[in-house]
């Protein structure tokens, strides 16, 4: 390969990560979500270096806008870094099995939960931002106990939310999950890591979003280290993405401010469903289970993405109806 | 040391980390197309990733060579630092909370910061050393 041959592969890395970054930070997902896929279907990178690169593309990403939240005071540093000691753990847990996996030569396990993880993330994501502020429920004795009342000034409502947090406990399950996917995928899980301050602790959401954006920083740099030393990270291929995935979070938050058209979003959510659809097949593939031809597995992709995410569309739609009702 | 001033200083500590290692990453980069490559491998052995194919992955660089690496302008070792760096830019932040945590005497947080960052130390320190058994 000639030096400019080599020079523009490297742009096109680049190019790819500033998707994956756009992507990532117009739909809440994280770079990284979409970053491996692209990288494994469309550029040929093999598993191991596409999730070693996503991995610390991660740690950029959330340091890069983390910066900011935290600046502004909305992300809760307290019941992050307490939500941090399972994340941890769990990365730790998930990047060993990583390595159990490749050793192993079981690859096809990656990309099928791979794909599952991105289908099943759709659904919270998608739903996420219904519930501005959830309804306020008793503190419970982990409330006073983790120090998990906070207050932040609301730009939109023009007033000073009061929050409290409930069960730390089913919060820290939740986190351990998130950290095992984080260290065997090599992404941050940040939807997860929403769901569970959202779903178990009762968190607003701003509160949330911005709290697992710095959190998953954390998470990524534990499954990291171990990534390096296991040798899943290809230097030329992980500064790439780093550069490419940080620019297009980077434009991505800009432009998610000024989108009027909410529906838009959509879109970005039928491609990402199409990943995790090609993820799921091409796993189920080369172990043989369900074997399909490259076209095929495309044509599938796509029919199942329009499917489920006309689908994903109509239920929301016609929860918010509800919303607006009561 | 009061919260205003926590957030602020976090706020700056990442966004230093992130520039740093982009500053790190470009340059390594720039320096392997310059030289054509680094550290005895040729640029395209670098850039391969291909199956079968990649000569040079992280677990082919220690990380006790960075010094004599970054002074040889080996491309190689300035990505491998402006890496690090990112990897410690998180850590950093639980460092900083942990020492506003014992300013404050908040001892339940004191715990449990350092057991993130044990969890880290752990995954960096320990868990490599399994790789070589």
């Amino acid at each position: 390969m000639t030096p400019a041959l080599t020079l523009f592969n490297f742009f096109l890395i680049t190019v790819g990560g500033f998707f994956a970054g756009l992507l990532g930070s117009l739909t809440g997902l994280g770079g990284g979500t979409v970053l491996v896929p692209l990288l494994t279907i469309f550029y040929g990178v093999p598993i191991i270096y596409a999730t070693g690169a996503s991995l610390v593309s991660t740690i950029a990403t959330s340091a890069g806008s983390a910066s900011a939240y935290v600046k502004e005071r909305i992300s809760n540093v307290k019941i992050g870094i307490g939500l941090e000691v399972a994340t941890t753990i769990g990365a730790v847990i998930g990047s060993l099995l990583a390595v159990f996996v490749y050793t192993h030569n079981l690859d096809w396990i990656i990309y099928v939960l791979f794909g599952a993880v991105l289908l099943f993330s759709l659904y919270p994501t998608a739903e996420k931002g219904r519930h501005e502020v959830p309804p306020v429920k008793a503190p419970d004795w982990t409330t006073r106990l983790f120090q998990m009342t906070g207050v932040y000034y609301d730009a939109r409502l023009k007033k000073d939310v009061h929050y409290s947090g409930v069960k730390w406990w089913a919060g820290e399950i939740v986190m351990l999950f998130a950290g095992i996917i984080s260290g065997l995928l090599g992404i941050g899980s940040g939807a997860m890591k929403v769901l569970g301050m959202d779903w178990a602790m009762n968190l607003p959401m701003k509160v949330t979003t911005t709290t697992s954006n710095f959190m998953v920083g954390i998470t990524a740099a534990t499954g990291s280290s171990i990534y390096w030393y296991a040798g899943y990270i290809q230097i030329f291929i992980a500064a790439g993405t780093a550069v490419g995935v940080l620019a297009g979070s980077f434009v991505g938050t800009k432009i998610l401010v000024r989108m009027s058209n909410k529906n838009i979003r959509w879109l970005f959510f039928a491609v990402l469903s199409f990943l995790g659809a090609e993820m799921l097949l091409k796993g189920l593939s080369d172990n043989g289970i369900f074997q399909t031809s490259s076209p095929l597995r495309l044509g599938i992709s796509a029919l199942v993405s329009v499917i489920l995410i006309s689908g994903l569309f109509l239920l929301i739609r016609k929860q918010e109806a509800e919303d607006v009702k009561v | 040391m009061s919260k205003y001033e926590l957030n602020d200083i976090l706020s700056m500590v990442l966004r230093i980390g992130v520039v740093l290692s982009l500053v790190l990453l470009l340059t390594g980069i720039t320096l392997l197309f310059v030289l054509h490559g680094g550290g005895g491998y040729t640029l395209e052995q670098v850039a391969n990733y291909k199956p079968g194919q990649s000569t040079l992955n992280s677990s082919a660089i220690p990380l006790t060579g960075m010094v004599n690496g970054l002074a040889h302008l080996n491309g190689i070792y300035y990505i491998t630092l402006g890496l690090w760096v990112l990897i410690f830019t998180p850590i950093s932040i639980v460092v900083i909370a942990l020492v506003e945590f014992i300013m404050s005497k908040n001892r339940l947080y004191i715990v449990l910061s350092m057991i993130v960052l044990f969890d880290l130390f752990f995954a960096m320190l320990v868990v490599p050393a399994l790789f070589h058994v």
